[in-house]
């Protein structure tokens, strides 16, 4: 009789248990959703930011004097990349990281450490302002490592010369507006993962109770 | 899915773009450009005379392309080849779906959003409940 109930004890703390597992899936599945959401709303008004500085300053220099047949064209590589690990979920899973490196390449083609910014969900409510001239913290998924200002603004301006050496301040609002746009991007892919990672899990186990 | 490729790690990989030329403009003062020794570059500027093989072939040549990690497509670019967009499913290059100056993000026609809201269904939550 005893060993009747905790045989019916135990199976049903199994059931719990993987109620509980599936319950978990679905709410982190629910919340990047509700994340990618937020943040793309996030990244429509950045952009809008952006195409209106952008145009304010095509207002101010003349539309002759950005556009884009003044595209550079020759050689050159990326100053903003990304660096892709992955990402263990659990033992069966895995997903893609992103992190983003901004003004990582130099001259020369070299490339030298620039700021490396790993957007994942975890940190999206962090300030960005208050990550600037802190090294490297030991918060996963990877540090954040940021360059003098002086290089930044050297690659900045490097990247602001194809369209003249006395540009509109404007057109330096612009750019700072879609770096910010990058930024959220890059926190989008990460949540991106995350929810096609969570929505795999859920997915499984919904099959295995039909099954 | 998501998480069943093989997923390749890289210490540096580009962001490409597919879209109007003030959002490829922005990015690129952003210092996501890249000009590779054949003089290819990682963004499409879409305008009126672009036509929809253009775009395609971009989209195929940036996601099969083992250096890029990202690739960003106004959403109205992405509804023309809307069949290639949606057929999609490797984790990396990620799709994102962007808006552009006159086409505002809409959610349904999201190529991760119209996948993943099959799971909301009718059937699957009744099915889920039983």
């Amino acid at each position: 009789m005893m060993e009747d109930q905790e045989e019916k004890g135990n199976a049903e703390n199994g059931i719990g248990r993987q109620k509980q597992v599936k319950d978990e899936y679905l709410l982190q599945f629910l919340d990047s959703l509700d994340g990618y959401l937020t943040l793309l709303d996030s990244l429509s008004s950045t952009l809008s930011q952006g195409w209106l500085e952008l145009a304010s300053a095509r207002h101010a220099m003349g539309s002759s004097r950005i556009n884009g047949a003044l595209l550079d064209l020759k050689v050159h590589a990326a100053a903003t990349s990304l660096k892709v690990s992955e990402q263990d979920v659990d033992s069966m899973e895995s997903q893609p990281c992103f992190t983003l490196c901004k003004w990582a390449s130099s001259d020369n083609g070299e490339r030298s450490s620039g700021e490396e910014k790993s957007l994942s969900p975890q940190l999206r409510h962090r300030n960005n302002s208050q990550l600037s001239g802190i090294i490297s913290s030991p918060v996963w998924p990877l540090p954040v490592l940021v360059l003098l200002k002086q290089d930044f603004s050297k690659q900045r301006q490097k990247s602001l010369s194809v369209f003249g050496v006395l540009v509109s301040p404007m057109l330096r609002s612009a750019q700072l507006s879609f770096e910010r746009a990058l930024e959220t991007l890059v926190e989008i892919a990460n949540l991106r993962s995350t929810m096609l990672s969570m929505f795999e899990q859920v997915h499984k186990e919904l099959e295995n109770t039909n099954g | 899915m998501a998480g069943r490729a093989q997923i390749p790690t890289k210490s540096s990989a580009l962001i490409a773009m597919i879209a109007d030329e003030d959002t490829v403009t922005g990015f690129l003062l952003a210092g996501v450009g890249n000009v590779d020794l054949r003089r290819k570059t990682n963004y499409l500027i879409v305008d009126s005379k672009t036509t929809v093989k253009a775009i395609e072939d971009a989209f195929k040549e940036f996601t099969t392309k083992e250096d890029i990690a990202i690739v960003l497509i106004s959403q109205y670019v992405a509804n023309m080849i809307r069949f290639l967009v949606d057929s999609y499913n490797k984790p990396i290059p990620a799709i994102l779906e962007i808006p552009s100056k006159d086409h505002p993000y809409d959610p349904a026609h999201d190529s991760v959003l119209s996948r993943v809201k099959n799971l909301f269904s009718a059937e699957s939550v009744a099915s889920g409940r039983r």
